[in-house]
């Protein structure tokens, strides 16, 4: 299944503030990873592939679908994580958060339930399924978090600097768990190694594309920028 | 920061805040008091005219009261029914003239000059353990977290409507709370750490 | 007072704020409601009477100096003399009531204890200053200012059971949060 993201003269203002300027991307690699400065766009520029934000001009389309009706409409589809579990997590316990999207798709309680029990146990994880989620660390809630949204399927998770409060054994460990898994990635990071194993890197600067390539040469350049000076 | 003093160059902007407040204490008896319906025009245009002198798009200040006009065609449609037209035209007036001289005072005091004007007589606080600069601190404290909590419940939003959330957004308000009360704990362990809440001038040694 | 008194009050305070910057919802009635008195009602009940009292004490002090705070963006001493000056005005005095009644039936279970306290405070001692000031700006009797008021009471007897379920499932993650349910 080929999953393109296509983005096509997209601009995107707000506040009078140009925030993206003439994006024109086609992402079909299994695993895009992207990179830039504070302000530089990036944030905006995902939450625009999940229909969080509306572009002010120009085309997105998500595997043939365009995000125009919003996040809801996209949820099937596009998966999203954000930074901080505690701004995601939303009901008590385990089972109850990953019981959430899957209603939301229109499952019966009983049988979002028996997904939702079926999904950790396949991860060897049914002990969690009545454990309160402010009981768990922060990489439990992390986990979590992802599970919640697997458990709907989606052909594309989108990662906000999903780990940057984790610690480095924590972070490890879910990255090479992502990497494994079958749908695109695209994910934000400051973590330049996580980035090195990604298929295509996008640095975003200024609301524009300033590098895209393979890893390996867009750190080398991002780096090269980052030493020469910072502007705050 | 959130407020709806606005800048301007104006003779009420000059006025002391302690003045304006009683004036416009006096403004209100007197409204009241006198209850000859000429009273009531002659004050209303002296407000109004009054925003003009807030310079260009003064009037357009005037709309403040845009959120209350349903409410008032309500209030007046059952004055009219249940007394007479004149009575109800007399409170509209009244009350018109009213909301828009307190919003004046707003309009043309900056919070902090307000605060201060209003400090002395917070003073007998002092004897529940209270003191103003307390009070001053926990103001700004209270603007301080307003903006975070905003950005909290958006973030939740954001995650509720990702995963296709409905119309049942209230449950929303249990992880703000808990968000909320954890950091209430930081900010507290956080002026703990840098000898609590001191006098202006004093050092937090 | 202690500062962890006076954080808790700010806080409770900015989360009003925060309920009141959320737009209105509309409601079965057509009436469109807010969320703002749903935290007066669990100032009451998570901070308690008088710390309650406080809170909204300090939301209608800021609110007074100028800020757009209520539900709307209003704010500023003109919200003081409108028709609906009393519904503002009752908010500490309505935490208190809230805080005090749910404290009082601390033994019973927490979403009675809670419910009723929440009605106590948010329906019946606000709607008494609501209804007043209404009387008083308008110069209605108080027989019709009740019955041009009562269009809001669907949707703030909503809140009232929002606000029992909201602070049972703050309790059960943080127990010591809720005031009015310590021994």
């Amino acid at each position: 299944m080929a999953i393109a993201i296509e983005l096509k003269h997209l601009y995107l203002t707000r506040d009078d503030q140009a925030v993206l300027t003439d994006i024109n991307l086609s992402l079909t690699e299994r695993r895009v990873g992207l990179i830039g400065n504070n302000g530089s766009g990036k944030s905006s520029l995902v939450r625009l592939l999940n229909g969080l934000l509306q572009p002010s001009s120009g085309q997105v389309v998500v595997s043939g679908q365009a995000p125009d009706d919003g996040p809801e409409a996209m949820s099937d589809l596009v998966g999203f994580i954000f930074q901080n579990p505690d701004h995601q997590l939303i009901f008590p316990t385990v089972i109850e958060e990953l019981m959430f999207g899957l209603r939301n798709q229109g499952l019966s309680k009983a049988d979002a339930r028996l997904r939702a029990e079926h999904c950790l146990r396949e991860h060897h994880r049914l002990d969690w399924a009545e454990r309160a989620v402010h009981s768990l660390s922060e990489g439990q809630k992390q986990w979590v978090c992802i599970m919640a949204v697997l458990v709907m399927n989606p052909a594309v998770l989108i990662l906000d600097e999903p780990f940057s409060a984790l610690d480095l054994p924590t972070r490890q460990h879910l990255t090479g768990w992502l990497l494994g898994l079958p749908q695109q990635l695209i994910m934000i990071s400051h973590d330049l190694e996580v980035l090195a194993r990604f298929d295509r890197l996008l640095w975003l600067d200024q609301g524009r594309v300033q590098g895209d390539g393979s890893p390996d040469a867009v750190i080398a350049a991002y780096k090269a920028a980052c030493a020469e000076g910072f502007f705050l | 920061m959130m407020t709806l003093y606005i800048h301007r160059r104006s003779w009420l902007h000059r006025l002391p805040a302690g003045l304006k407040l009683l004036g416009l204490m006096a403004a209100s008896i007197a409204l009241y008091a006198l209850s000859w319906p000429w009273v009531s025009v002659v004050f209303l245009m002296l407000v109004m005219l009054a925003y003009r002198s807030l310079g260009d798009h003064g009037w357009s200040r005037l709309w403040v009261i845009k959120p209350l006009i349903p409410m008032f065609i309500l209030i007046f449609a059952v004055q009219t029914w249940s007394q007479s037209i004149s009575a109800a035209t007399l409170m509209l007036l009244r009350m018109l003239t009213l909301i828009w001289l307190a919003n004046l005072v707003t309009l043309t005091t900056r919070m902090d000059a307000m605060m201060d004007a209003v400090m002395p007589a917070l003073s007998p606080l002092r004897l529940v353990g209270v003191a103003p600069h307390r009070i001053a601190f926990t103001v700004a404290l209270f603007v301080r977290f307003v903006p975070v909590l905003m950005a909290v419940l958006n973030s939740l939003l954001e995650a509720w409507k990702s995963r296709g959330g409905g119309r049942a957004v209230w449950r929303l308000a249990i992880p703000m709370l808990i968000n909320a009360i954890r950091m209430s704990d930081h900010v507290s362990e956080a002026l703990a750490a840098r000898g609590g809440i001191h006098l202006p001038d004093t050092p937090n040694v | 007072m202690k500062d962890q008194a006076l954080v808790q009050i700010a806080l409770y305070a900015a989360l009003v704020a925060a309920l009141g910057l959320i737009p209105p919802v509309p409601f079965v009635t057509g009436i469109p409601i807010t969320a703002q008195t749903l935290g007066v009602m669990l100032a009451g009940v998570m901070l308690g009477p008088w710390r309650g009292l406080l809170s909204m004490l300090l939301f209608v002090f800021v609110v007074a100096l100028g800020a757009p705070l209520l539900s709307g963006g209003r704010g500023g001493l003109g919200v003081f003399v409108g028709p609906t000056a009393g519904f503002f005005i009752g908010f500490p005095v309505a935490a208190l009531v809230t805080g005090w009644v749910a404290q009082l039936l601390k033994r019973q279970p927490l979403l009675l204890a809670t419910g009723v306290g929440a009605f106590t405070g948010g329906i019946l001692v606000l709607y008494l200053f609501g209804i007043a000031g209404f009387a008083l700006v308008t110069g209605n009797d108080l027989l019709r200012s009740m019955q041009v008021m009562s269009v809001y009471l669907p949707g703030d007897c909503v809140k009232v059971v929002l606000t029992a379920i909201v602070a049972q499932a703050v309790h059960r993650g943080l127990p010591r949060a809720v005031a009015t349910r310590q021994a």
